[in-house]
């Protein structure tokens, strides 16, 4: 036997008889134990069955009961832990205005920043924020890509804490040119001195960088955040959250013709997504790797620098995610597999980051430069700042090697505790690379230390308070946890699935939980099973609803229907039937519909790429005119034409560009925003959001009679039948 | 259930979209022709205390720049004459020229009590830009290349741009501006057809504008 817990793919399995061949199959991804063997080959060793897979949502949830859970944290008042929350983060960043606008007001003097160290807390706590920000993104692009659909029970919070993080960040950038108003000179405008940024700088590779990920971060949360708005704003009781979230889902109705849309756009985000966020952390490193600083001037720096931040980002996750998933009893949406799995990366991570200490202590013996090796003797040896260096290496590197442990992973206070320590050492690993190489570089004549004033402090624990007033509201307003995607997980979600007896639920063949984690997870119950009832009216559905200001001719007939199999059945025979203007409308994508609707893959990767090429055509007409021929400058002894250090911004405005074309053409494409429909006339439509499947056939048809529509759709089992007026 | 929003508003957002387009770019044009020194500087011109024609005086009369503005190939500031130099000739005591005109009053008044006349600056360059007339006049850059055809001004006008980009234009290619050092006065020289575009001018003279950032920002 050999068992192995792992995230592996099982790999696509043999298709199930009577699956239309242009069905791709979705490969299943579950955190459980497998078998990463073949099991089907004839020769060689026989392999025992895979273990049951462990659900990613525990317990019997349905969709309602999902829609209900989440949406009620926004819609009830709050625990009352949160007010006095509120109030303290509240009043940490007052302070944090305080500091900025006395430092804006009076000058970078009241920094303790100073020669040599001019750089200190401004940009540690800038480069502690940004890493903070890249856990968001791995687990909403990167486990994305890899299908790792666990994340989507933390994913929401986790983008949430990203863009969170790089506005705090953002804020030094800002602030610490010291004359603020002129923050805009970072930006390449047009202007009457005629000069331009010096775009083979890293300085301007990093605001590049940052805020093509701010923007693209932004647009990727707010892409997966329209259907749970759609969902709010269909439960939402009174008007004034009817008409906010109205607004902000833009008039998302779950629509089939939009999911298709929608589910290529979130790839397409993830697949820009993936490598941006690789390239922020390493172009933030550059700020220092592109320097001769002995101890900044490595070329470890870039990996270890990402690999540092998504150490740091899942230890804020967990931070944020573990109180939060006590206080609003969300453990069987966020289980302790996990905070498991979380835990793992961050072993590997800080692992990773462990192994970059070294072996950039061991160069710099090995390289034999005086330099570099006196700076990492007084680092870790001999200096003023040696405390902070075996802090930074006691947290990130030593504590952490406790998850080693299955208790240590699997208990929440204990994570809990584990990830503060390395919250604080990755605050000091920041600390440690930026003020003590500053403070002893080259000629000891020109050595000295750093003293934070209380400027400093109050700056920085006013960027925690920003953060997690952001975060406490975050928490209020909007859903923390993305409905949409986790129905779309759910074991009952899965049209083509076959749902196991109660009684041998998660048990092996010999009836007995194969694992520790099976009988956890068995203790919430067996999955629910789709209902196969419509839910009823809550007022009798007519024949023909009327809508306010209609025009009298019918805009279709729509029928619901109780789960998504039965509805991808009822398409495919309306199809089949001769019908051609057919939508499905659901709370999530249900794998097959749009198929089942007769629609193809849809044409938005065409628009990403033309976004792609524009914005790549854009920086490379840019940089070259600017730098080649409106102000030719000479730049670390290289001619004006070398094209090398302009392929960080080559990168982040393709991105950039694509990021905006696919969010607007998403948008197009879906006839978004449309706030108005017929079809909210219907008694129980607003369920598309939630817990509804409707079928509908509109006027358009040539095959469109409202009876014999009405008929049929009854004839196919779908309930509250009706016509709706246009 | 009731929906949310009336009919007419998909509408009215699409049209407030198109509106926000247009207006942003009204606005961006807009402010790159209000806000730049071409708008803001150019035509600047100011009443004077003592209604002073350039154009009497440098065009009809025929006065060297210098015949005022002495110090200009000696030092970095083109000087605005003391009303001495004014009373050379408007002294009703000696020349006489108008010697009693009230228009000259002021002067008069200045002469007397040594306060001088409150003349309104209309050049002005930032205080953080470093600029020498000396080292400009005596490579060839003419007086009429910075203010204007000055002989034909009654009142002193703010006649180019002035800004950075501006000065950067004559620092990449000086040669066009370039003119023998004796004309460097001539307001109405003109380049003759056969005669050398400026490059030998740039050759003889060591021509070389800097293009660093402190050469002006010292």
């Amino acid at each position: 036997m050999c068992r192995r817990l792992a995230l592996v793919p099982t790999g696509p399995t043999a298709a199930p008889v009577g699956r239309p061949l242009n069905v791709i199959h979705e490969p299943e991804f579950m955190m459980t134990a497998t078998h990463t063997a073949d099991t089907h080959t004839s020769h060689g060793p026989k392999f025992p069955e895979p273990l049951p897979r462990i659900p990613l949502v525990w317990g019997p949830a349905t969709y309602d009961s999902l829609s209900e859970q989440i949406s009620e944290i926004t819609e009830k008042g709050q625990p009352a832990w949160w007010w006095p929350a509120f109030l303290i983060s509240a009043s940490l960043l007052t302070g944090g205005i305080v500091a900025a606008t006395y430092l804006i007001s009076t000058g970078i003097g009241v920094w303790g920043s100073n020669n040599p160290v001019n750089w200190a807390f401004d940009i540690t706590n800038f480069v502690f924020w940004i890493g903070i920000g890249h856990a968001g993104t791995l687990i909403s692009a990167i486990l994305f890509l890899f299908r790792q659909r666990w994340r989507t029970s933390i994913n929401r919070f986790a983008e949430a804490m990203t863009i969170f993080a790089v506005i705090c960040a953002g804020i030094y950038p800002g602030i610490h040119v010291g004359r603020f108003w002129y923050a805009w000179f970072m930006f390449p405008l047009p202007n009457a001195n005629h000069i331009f940024q010096n775009f083979r700088s890293a300085l301007l590779w990093d605001l590049f960088a940052v805020s093509t990920y701010f923007t693209i971060s932004l647009i990727f949360w707010y892409i997966g955040l329209i259907p749970d708005l759609g969902t709010l704003r269909d439960r939402a009781k009174s008007r004034t959250r009817q008409l906010i979230f109205g607004f902000l889902s833009l008039g998302w109705r779950g629509s089939t013709r939009n999911w298709r849309h929608y589910e290529v756009a979130y790839l397409m985000l993830a697949g820009l997504s993936t490598p941006l966020v690789l390239s922020v952390h390493s172009v933030v490193s550059f700020d220092f790797a592109t320097s001769l600083i002995p101890g900044w001037h490595t070329t470890i720096f870039p990996p270890y620098f990402v690999a540092g931040a998504i150490f740091g980002g899942f230890a804020m996750v967990l931070q944020c995610m573990i109180p939060a998933r006590a206080v609003y009893k969300l453990d069987n949406v966020v289980t302790i597999k996990h905070i498991d799995v979380m835990c793992k990366f961050i072993l590997a991570t800080g692992t990773l980051v462990g192994y970059a200490y070294c072996m950039e202590l061991f160069i710099a013996w090995f390289s034999g430069n005086p330099y570099e090796w006196q700076t990492f003797k007084d680092r870790a040896f001999t200096g003023d700042y040696v405390w902070a260096y075996w802090v930074m290496m006691t947290c990130n590197l030593f504590i952490p090697q406790v998850f080693w442990i299955r208790w240590c992973r699997q208990t929440p206070w204990f994570v809990l505790i584990v990830v503060t320590f390395v919250n604080v050492g990755m605050w000091y690993e920041r600390f440690v690379i930026i003020v003590q190489s500053l403070h002893h570089d080259f000629l000891p004549g020109s050595w000295g230390q750093f003293y934070p004033s209380w400027v400093d402090w109050l700056q920085m624990i006013g960027d925690f308070g920003l953060f997690f007033t952001l975060t406490l509201l975050f928490i209020r307003c909007l859903p923390m946890i993305a409905i949409a995607e986790v129905k779309g997980v759910l074991p009952m979600a899965n049209p083509h699935g076959h749902p196991v007896a109660e009684d041998k639920y998660l048990k092996g063949e010999d009836g007995q939980y194969p694992t520790e984690d099976h009988a956890m997870a068995a203790e919430y119950g067996a999955p629910a099973h789709a209902s196969t009832e419509v839910k009823p009216s809550p007022t009798p559905v007519p024949a023909f609803i009327p809508t306010a200001g209609g025009n009298g001719t019918p805009w279709g007939a729509v029928a619901e229907f109780a789960n998504g199999t039965l509805l991808l059945a009822a398409a495919k025979a309306t199809v089949a039937a001769g019908y051609k203007h057919v939508d499905a409308w659901t709370p999530f994508y249900v794998h097959g519909m749009k198929e089942a609707i007769g629609r193809t893959r849809s044409r938005l990767p065409l628009f990403t790429l033309a976004g792609a090429l524009t914005g790549l055509t854009a920086a490379v007409a840019m940089q070259f005119y600017l730098m080649a021929y409106y102000y030719p400058t000479i730049v670390g002894g290289k001619e004006y034409r070398s094209w090398e250090a302009f392929t960080p911004i080559f990168f982040e405005m393709t991105v950039l560009f694509a990021g905006f074309f696919t969010l607007f053409s998403l948008i197009g494409l879906c006839g978004l925003p449309r706030f108005f429909h017929p079809l909210d006339s219907h008694p129980t439509f607003n369920r598309s959001t939630q817990g509804g499947f409707f079928l509908t056939i509109e006027a358009k048809d040539a095959k469109f009679n409202p009876d014999t529509a009405r008929a049929f759709m009854e004839s196919l089992g779908g309930k509250h039948v009706a016509v709706v007026e246009a | 259930m009731p929906a949310i929003f009336s009919r007419s508003l998909d509408f009215y957002v699409r049209q407030l979209g198109v509106g926000l387009v247009v207006g942003v770019s009204l606005f961006s044009i807009g402010f790159y022709y209000y806000a730049l020194p071409s708008y803001t500087r150019v035509g600047y011109t100011p009443e004077q205390p003592v209604p002073f024609s350039h154009q009497l005086h440098v065009g009809h009369l025929g006065m060297d720049c210098t015949y005022c503005h002495q110090a200009v190939f000696e030092g970095p500031h083109a000087n605005v004459p003391a009303s001495q130099t004014c009373m050379n000739c408007h002294n009703p005591k000696k020349a006489n020229v108008k010697g009693t005109s009230p228009l000259l009053a002021p002067v008069r008044m200045s002469f007397e009590t040594g306060s001088p006349v409150e003349w309104k600056r209309v050049h002005k360059l930032p205080e953080f830009a470093y600029f020498n007339h000396a080292v400009h006049v005596n490579k060839g850059v003419s007086c009429v290349s910075c203010h204007g055809q000055v002989n034909e001004m009654k009142v002193i006008t703010h006649d180019q741009v002035l800004s950075m980009g501006w000065c950067l234009k004559c620092h990449n290619a000086p040669e066009k501006s370039l003119r023998p050092v004796s004309e460097v006065t001539n307001l109405t020289w003109a380049r003759g057809k056969h005669e050398d575009d400026g490059t030998a001018i740039k050759k003889n003279l060591a021509v070389n504008p800097p293009m660093n950032c402190q050469s002006c920002h010292r």
